[in-house]
């Protein structure tokens, strides 16, 4: 249900979000963000990740209700209940992950819930190609979207939200999916959409897309609004990088310098695919040494989290080499690697590092349940004794061993995680992402065992988004874009605002 | 305004959820049959305690729902063992058919071998003829990725068929009046019985059954195969070799189906028939669901739907269509599956407090 009044003033604006507020527990997604979006332009909303861009876009779109704040569109208030509120006023978002039926055609995806009661499969076809020709959209109505790639299938949901005839459309991050070439052709339908009056807000983390597509930006940092309606014209991207990133101060309590001992860990003109089937990165090539910690940077995405895995055993890479303690471990499985000294703490904890549905001991033993064998049974008791050793040890807080792993929090899930990883001494240990989403606490103690481990002479790669970690904890920094090494910075020297334009990959021409 | 119900997680699942949900599955059962039983002119409790008298009022009735509750918990134990590690295996029907045939071979072979032997034999053939018949779903999905419901849901048809012919063919016996019946099997082929009519396949079942429970939740194979089925990713992390393990775990899947056709054929069935899988592959995978894939509960749910099921032919006596006993097997599952969903949820209407989703922001 939406409710409306006659305020005129603010009319210019196609969109005009004021003083939004979005809380979930622990986390204020949202505080006070303005958003005013002119009718007829390209506006884009930049922030980092966490900044409260997608937040603030499904308040838009109406899957979140926001605990305070005024949303008008073209002058009008509105209230969304549901996302079906939002579109029927006009405005429609096109997700990251496409919602879309393999089986079905173009057409039949693009009336997918507002089809008329009786379908003619000729006559929807005819006017989904009028509507993508219009537009310039390139797809065949008729093709079945299975045989459609990822920037056909982006046109798609595009022209999902047209036929529903939405004037604001939202794309959230919609160059991730596609091809250098499909991104100028993403442009240029975009020009188009906003010729014909339609207003656009176009979600990027990417300076240089950005830059060439949008008139205006809207910048985020920690779920507040740094700036609003920046002309892109007059601002530089060294202006926007800083406003993304910040420049607060690098905290002061690094550990003292390193002597790096003997390369552990090696990477040789390393590539491999990301789930699509393209380059994830291509050409990495570094060493980590014994007793110090080397950071990756970068946005969400770049193939950090591919190269973990392919370090790791659990991609394959298609060109290059790894090195682990001077072997040769390109073709080992993940378990070998382990027995030779690599510790993973992978991305995604429940789920990758840890069985979701078993108990909390069942997943304490994953790395050293072979060793505990008598027979073909595993010793109950011996299992149950470690799984005690690494609660205490690592403090982890639990209820009863033999309960759900589920049922632990996010900082006692990791404790336990990281615990299992490094008990074994490992050589190498690569942490991707180790501290995300815990609370002060567990951020605290997962840095300090990567400390240890440092001091204990380990090679640590550690990758994480958070540049203050990063510029904290590491002793050398890469930044990674676009799958390949944007720089190395000395971390005690480097300000946040350089690693910050390398990770936004804005030197000069050398995108992807 | 009306305020719209939605389902939301609880943190625990309430405790003893799953008797307790069989509990409520019965019941409905119960309710919605009285309903179709008054519908068609009948007295629902003369009717149900027929049922109960036919199916648990005597240890004769018990007999007859123990040799009942045989394959359907050897059934149910193969779809439970391939569901512990995620993996449907919708082809027990086949595989019991199969496993029947191999016994059948080996019976038509070894005619003259001492009981015990030729028992024995016709069991491990059985294992073979269910493993077999999974072989090529297995490698498929293995291998490929094929989807392993579709193909050992075709494969029924194939074992089924394959039976047919045997029986119209090859194996029709020459003695039966050119009917198309298999001959019958030498007397010692038959298992021992226990007590009244009760056979020993309901040792042999749960032997089986408290091999497997013990297999799957305390060996490292069984640990494997749970880290497999919570989590694939883990299970390739800590490196489990994931093709092997599907490998096996189908094959061993379609065995102890295979078995249940064995155990069926030397226990009740005194020939090879067309219908020997009577269905009981299909009656496992509700058997199994209800076990909530775990092995250690399929032989209650297997006693009690025995039970339903010799209840429900009882009653045919009574002018009572059969069917009646199907609605009520698929109710009982309806029920207790709903019942099920309610302990691990909660019902909230619109505007309550409730659990916000946990990612914020990407």
């Amino acid at each position: 249900m939406t409710h409306s009044s006659s305020v005129v003033d603010g009319n210019q604006f196609a969109v005009h979000l004021s003083d939004v507020w979005k809380m979930f527990p622990g986390v204020v997604a949202n505080a006070g963000v303005e958003l005013c979006v002119r009718r007829g332009t390209i506006h884009a909303l930049l922030g980092e990740n966490g900044a409260g861009k997608s937040t603030l876009m499904n308040v838009l779109a109406g899957v979140y209700r926001p605990d305070r704040g005024q949303l008008k569109l073209h002058g009008q208030v509105h209230s969304f209940r549901n996302p079906a509120d939002a579109l029927s006023a006009g405005v429609g978002m096109v997700h990251q992950e496409f919602r879309l039926i393999p089986s079905f055609s173009v057409a039949e995806n693009v009336v997918l819930g507002s089809a008329p009661s009786l379908i003619q499969p000729r006559q929807l076809e005819a006017e989904v190609a009028a509507m993508a020709k219009k537009f310039g959209l390139r797809v065949d109505p008729t093709q079945p979207l299975w045989q459609l790639s990822m920037g056909e299938r982006q046109k798609v949901e595009i022209l999902k939200v047209l036929w529903r005839d939405a004037s604001v459309l939202i794309l959230d991050e919609p160059t991730t999916v596609l091809t250098p070439s499909e991104v100028d052709e993403l442009a240029e339908i975009l020009r188009r959409m906003a010729q014909d009056g339609r207003s656009i807000i176009f979600i990027s983390h990417k300076l240089h897309e950005v830059s060439g597509i949008c008139s205006e930006a809207t910048v985020l940092r920690q779920g507040k609004t740094v700036a609003t309606s920046l002309d892109m014209a007059a601002t530089d991207a060294a202006e926007l990088a800083r406003l993304m990133v910040g420049s607060s101060p690098v905290a002061p309590d690094r550990p003292e310098v390193a002597t790096p001992g003997d390369p552990l860990l090696e990477l040789t003109e390393l590539r491999a695919s990301g789930d699509r089937g393209i380059d994830a990165f291509s050409n990495i090539t570094f060493q980590v040494n014994s007793g110090e910690i080397v950071g990756i940077a970068g946005v969400a995405g770049n193939g950090q989290r591919e190269l973990a895995d392919v370090i790791a055993g659990l991609r394959p890479s298609t060109q290059g080499s790894v090195t682990l303690n001077g072997a040769d471990v390109t073709a080992a499985r993940p378990q070998q690697r382990f027995r030779a000294g690599l510790a993973y703490i992978p991305e995604d904890r429940l789920g990758v590092g840890l069985a979701p549905r078993l108990s909390i001991t069942d997943n304490a033993i994953l790395r050293i349940y072979r060793q505990q064998r008598r027979g073909p049974f595993i010793v109950a008791e011996k299992a149950l004794a470690y799984c005690k050793y690494l609660i205490t040890r690592f403090g982890v807080r639990s209820g009863d061993p033999g309960g759900p792993i589920a049922a632990l929090s996010g900082g006692n899930l990791q404790r336990l995680l990281v615990g299992r990883e490094l008990d074994g001494q490992p050589s190498v240990v690569v942490a991707a992402q180790p501290t995300r989403g815990l609370d002060v606490q567990g951020v605290k103690a997962i840095q300090d065992l990567l400390l240890d481990q440092r001091k204990a002479g380990a090679a640590v790669l550690l990758i994480s988004e958070d540049l203050d970690e990063l510029l904290t904890l590491t002793d050398r920094l890469l930044v990674m874009e676009g799958g390949v090494i944007r720089g190395e910075f000395d971390p005690r020297t480097v300000s946040r605002h350089e690693v910050g334009m390398a990770m936004l990959a804005d030197t000069n021409a050398t995108t992807r | 305004m009306m305020r719209r119900p939605r389902l939301d997680l609880r943190d625990q699942p309430l405790a003893g959820g799953q008797p307790l949900a069989f509990g409520i599955g019965l019941a409905v059962a119960l309710f919605v049959g009285t309903l179709l039983l008054l519908s068609a002119g009948h007295e629902p409790l003369k009717i149900y305690t027929r049922m109960f008298e036919a199916s648990l009022g005597d240890p004769d009735a018990w007999a007859v729902t123990l040799n009942r509750a045989v394959p359907l918990g050897l059934a149910g134990l193969a779809v439970a063992v391939a569901g512990s590690m995620g993996l449907w295996n919708i082809g027990a029907e086949g595989q019991i058919m199969t496993g029947a045939i191999a016994a059948s071979w080996v019976a038509r072979i070894g005619g003259e071998w001492p009981g015990l032997i030729l028992i024995i034999a016709m069991l491990i053939a059985a294992l073979g003829g269910g493993g077999l018949l999974a072989l090529g779903p297995a490698v498929a999905k293995a291998k490929l990725g094929v989807n392993e419901i579709i193909t050992t849901l075709m494969l029924n048809e194939v074992a089924i068929r394959l039976a047919q012919w045997l029986i119209h063919g090859p194996w029709k016996d020459p003695d039966a009046y050119n009917f198309p019946l298999a001959p019958m099997l030498p007397e010692q082929a038959h298992l021992p019985t226990l007590f009244s009519r009760a056979h020993c396949g309901i040792l042999i079942a749960a032997g089986v059954i408290v091999i497997s429970s013990v297999a799957v939740k305390y060996t490292a194979w069984g640990y494997e195969l749970r880290i497999a089925g919570s989590s694939e990713a883990t299970a390739r992390y800590s490196g489990i070799s994931l093709p092997h393990k599907v490998l096996t775990v189908l094959v061993l899947s379609g065995g102890i189906a295979g078995l249940a056709g064995g155990v069926e054929l030397t226990g009740t069935a005194d020939r090879l028939t067309e219908s020997l899988s009577n269905g009981f592959g299909f009656a496992g995978i509700i058997v199994a669901a209800l076990a909530l894939m775990r092995p250690s509960g399929v032989a209650v749910v297997a006693v009690l739907f025995g039970a339903v099921q010799i209840g429900g032919q009882s009653i045919q006596t009574l002018g009572v269509s059969s069917s009646v006993s199907t609605i009520l097997q698929a109710f009982v599952l309806f029920g207790a599956i709903g019942a099920g969903v309610l302990s691990r949820y909660r019902i909230l209407f619109e505007g309550d407090t409730h659990a916000v989703p946990e990612e914020v922001n990407k």
